[in-house]
């Protein structure tokens, strides 16, 4: 925790209110939202120009889905840590999201807490 | 690792000692044979310096004894020859010593004093001439005999003198080789002693080494068969994955109970998932293994995302069936300086908790059935109720004693089979009938029980004892329906308002209803509603439409009310099942997508006649045939011989049925037989009457009964 420096959080989903749920929501002083995007697209054009350290993601999204983005996120910058926040429940999808580049998995409902607890732990490993 | 380390700075050590001990020993071997050789030299040298001391006085002796023969001039030629032999072997014994000793100090003085004897004795022994001349006064000496003679008188005198001395210094020479023989024999015994210590002490340290090498061994035997004992009692199933997802050589023995092999070292992780679960889940846990060896994946993750967290598999149950196992696996990192090294993995069987989890969840929603029972009995009519509780008990006591009825043979089994069967149906139609869907489907359990008996084999007393529980269970839950029904009962007595319900007949049979006995008059009523209610159910349940019109069932005289009750809830059953067809084909058909049951009662010229006619598809007589040549009824021969109406009597057979699932309302082989039997048990006739593809109509006549009330089915 010596010399902090301030990582760069962005936020991708497609909902307005999670978005605003999930900027509102962190709760670090060490964390700044350097942008949010409403789908895969988005996020991309929004990605060099941000340079994120840690990247919030949704993953069924229109246009360019959660784990299409997460690969191609990965390949520009390999070091970005990446949380998926997802209402699926399913164990095929989160594998997927993992093997794609994705470091944790965070689902949907959530409370602040574990939100908290998450970016954290992909803060702890940036 | 540590082990193996240990184990082969164990052997370095036992092999430097045996070489150590071999050199040494070597060494010993080596200095005490040459210490002996040096040994046998002086020990010879010796023997030689101890035979020498007495030549000497030999020479002077035999010197003396040639000049007396000289003097007398007597023959001297043995005494020369004798001094010759005697002077020769000394010279010779004494060069051999300086020959085997050159170095030895104490022979350099008789050695010296040796070569002065030489140049007096020499004339003496080289003398080869006569010595004596004959003459007539004897013999006398001749002129060599005079040198001879003077040379032996000088030898005799110089031997005389020195022969002593001589003798003294051999002494001297004898007792030092002695001394070195001793000093010798001392070095080898101190030798022998050494390497007899070192040796014993190189034993020992070896005994030490052999020692805790045992106890290093019996230490790692007893870990070993303890991590045996473990992985042959553990109920979890272990192993190691490696880094080409294939599983190590030490395992536990639950996975064979799990997964019906035996063959897991080095098998492939997808291998062993392959013929258990789909080919998706297989994708997916082949990729989630293989992210746990990168380095984004850590423990809380993976355990979120582990797809094999409760894994339904399909095996078989060693029977020749299949069954329905739930597995649970958890993984592991083993990590080392390199970093991960192996997966572990553990497999649990959770099938317990997973059923029993089901079980919670079914009895939630019994629970919620029984409240939904309950509501619905607010909508019956106490003695309704109680009356079909009073049937149904009897029923079960009934089904009781045929299921206690001795029986021997396989036929006897199936004969109680088939009465238990029947009884059990009837109550199943009853509980439908009310809507008490609680007590139906546990019935509906207990024939599921009858039928999986049925299609045995071989039948024996075993296969009814899971049943008597079952029994036990309806029984009790029919107590909990009754005391139910009376609380309910007394509720609506002490309610401020009765409006709607028949207080006046329901107030007159409390005590009665809840001593759960018969009451021998019911309150007169229509089996109408029910009936129209029965249908609705059997018409949502088996998604048919049909009307269902009822006349006359108040004018049922009370002996048979139950028989006609029994029959027609048959009857209605097998219509909604078998009769009406379903909305699609009617309309192929060209026939209202509505069918329609009509049931109709009356008074007859000789008695009574209830008719029950449904408009649906008919029975066809080579399918009742051919249903009963499958359920082997009659032989194919027999249903060859059949005529229609021979055929269409097959309805009225035990076990008939056409429906091949069951359901709750058909398809168990039980029914028309129940209602023909119950007809024919009040002295009453049945008869069938249909065409294909347009109705069903059965005709059941009742004798009059004299001086009976007409009453409504109680």
């Amino acid at each position: 925790m010596n010399a902090r420096r301030a990582f760069k959080l962005m936020i991708v989903d497609d909902s307005n209110i999670m978005r605003r749920r999930i900027e509102r929501s962190q709760q670090f002083e060490d964390l700044q939202v350097v942008g949010t995007a409403g789908n895969g697209v988005e996020a991309l054009a929004l990605f060099s120009q941000a340079d994120p350290d840690v990247v919030t993601m949704d993953l069924t999204m229109p246009q360019m889905d959660g784990i299409e983005c997460i690969g191609r996120l990965v390949a520009l910058k390999p070091a970005v840590r990446i949380l998926v926040i997802s209402a699926l429940a399913d164990k095929a999808t989160a594998v997927e999201a993992m093997e794609r580049g994705a470091n944790g998995f965070l689902n949907k409902p959530f409370t602040d807490r574990q939100l908290n607890e998450a970016i954290a732990d992909l803060m702890r490993r940036a | 690792m540590t082990f193996a380390g240990t184990e082969r700075r164990r052997q370095l050590v036992t092999a430097g000692i045996g070489t150590a001990l071999a050199l040494l020993m070597g060494t010993v071997l080596i200095m005490g044979f040459r210490l002996a050789t040096h040994m046998r030299a002086d020990i010879v040298s010796l023997q030689t310096a101890s035979s020498l001391q007495a030549y000497p006085e030999q020479i002077a002796g035999q010197l003396n004894a040639l000049r007396d023969r000289l003097e007398v001039r007597a023959y001297a030629g043995q005494s020369l020859a004798d001094l010759q032999d005697t002077v020769g072997r000394f010279d010779h014994d004494l060069k051999r010593l300086q020959a085997g000793n050159p170095d030895l100090p104490q022979l350099a003085q008789p050695l010296r004093l040796w070569r002065q004897y030489s140049p007096v004795l020499e004339p003496v022994i080289s003398f080869s001439g006569q010595p004596y001349v004959d003459s007539d006064t004897g013999s006398t000496l001749s002129r060599e005999g005079r040198e001879h003679y003077a040379a032996v008188k000088q030898a005799q005198r110089f031997a005389a003198e020195n022969a002593h001395a001589l003798r003294q210094q051999l002494t001297v020479l004898a007792a030092s080789l002695q001394r070195a023989a001793s000093n010798a024999a001392a070095s080898l015994r101190a030798l022998l002693a050494a390497g007899v210590l070192a040796a014993v002490v190189l034993a020992a340290v070896a005994a030490w080494f052999q020692f805790t090498r045992g106890r290093h061994e019996r230490a790692a035997r007893e870990a070993q068969e303890q991590t045996r004992d473990i992985l042959r009692t553990v109920r979890e199933g272990f192993f190691l994955l490696d880094a080409d997802y294939r599983i190590g050589s030490v395992w536990s023995e639950a996975l064979t109970r799990m997964f019906n092999r035996k063959d897991f070292s080095g098998l492939s992780f997808e291998e062993l998932l392959k013929d258990l679960v789909p080919p998706a889940t297989l994708a997916t846990a082949a990729k989630y293994i293989k992210l746990l060896w990168g380095d984004r994946a850590h423990e809380n993750l993976m355990k979120t995302i582990n797809p094999l967290g409760q894994l339904e598999i399909t095996a078989n149950d060693g029977h020749g069936g299949k069954e329905t196992r739930y597995l649970q696996f958890d993984f592991h990192r083993v990590t080392g300086a390199e970093g991960v090294r192996h997966v572990l993995c553990a497999v649990g069987d959770i099938t317990s908790s997973v059923l029993l989890a089901r079980e919670l969840q079914d009895s939630q929603e019994s629970a919620n059935s029984q409240l939904d029972m309950m509501l619905g009995m607010l909508h019956l009519d106490p003695l309704q109720l109680m009356s079909f509780l009073d049937t149904s008990e009897t029923g079960l006591k009934l089904v009781n004693a045929i299921m206690k009825e001795p029986a021997r043979s396989d036929a006897e089994f199936r004969r109680k089979l088939a009465g238990m069967m029947r009884e059990l149906h009837s109550i199943k139609g009853e509980a439908s009938i009310l809507n008490l869907r609680s007590i139906a489907s546990r019935v509906h359990v207990l024939e599921d029980m009858l039928a999986e008996c049925r299609k045995k084999p071989e039948l024996t007393g075993n296969d009814f004892l899971p049943m008597v529980l079952k029994l036990d269970e309806l029984l009790a839950h029919l107590r909990g329906v009754r005391e139910m029904g009376t609380r309910l009962t007394s509720l609506r007595e002490t309610a401020p308002s009765t409006a709607g319900a028949p207080a006046g007949s329901a107030a007159a049979q409390p005590a009665a209803a809840a001593s759960g006995g018969v009451t021998p008059q019911r309150r007169a009523e229509d089996l109408a509603p029910a009936l129209k209610g029965m249908a609705e159910r059997l018409a949502a349940d088996h998604a048919k439409q049909f009307s269902l019109s009822v006349s006359g069932l108040a004018d049922v005289p009370a002996p048979y009310a139950a028989t006609i009750k029994d029959c027609l809830i048959q009857m209605l059953r097998n219509a909604a099942v078998h009769g009406i067809e379903t909305p699609d084909v009617r309309r192929a058909h060209t026939k209202n997508a509505a069918g329609s049951v009509r049931v109709d009662f009356r008074r007859a010229a000789d008695g009574f006649e209830l008719l029950f006619e449904d408009d649906g598809a008919g029975i066809k007589p080579e399918t009742l045939r051919s249903a009963a040549v499958l359920r082997q009824l009659i032989t194919a021969e027999e249903a060859a011989a059949m005529d229609t109406r021979t055929s269409m009597a097959l309805i009225f057979r035990p076990g008939f049925s056409t429906r091949d699932e069951v359901s709750m309302d058909a398809g168990r082989g039980v029914g028309m037989d129940v209602v023909a039997r119950s007809v024919y048990a009040i002295g009453g006739k049945i008869g069938v009457s249909t065409h294909p593809g347009k109705f069903t109509r059965f005709r059941i006549v009742l004798p009059p009964i004299e001086g009976a009330q007409s009453t409504a089915v109680a």
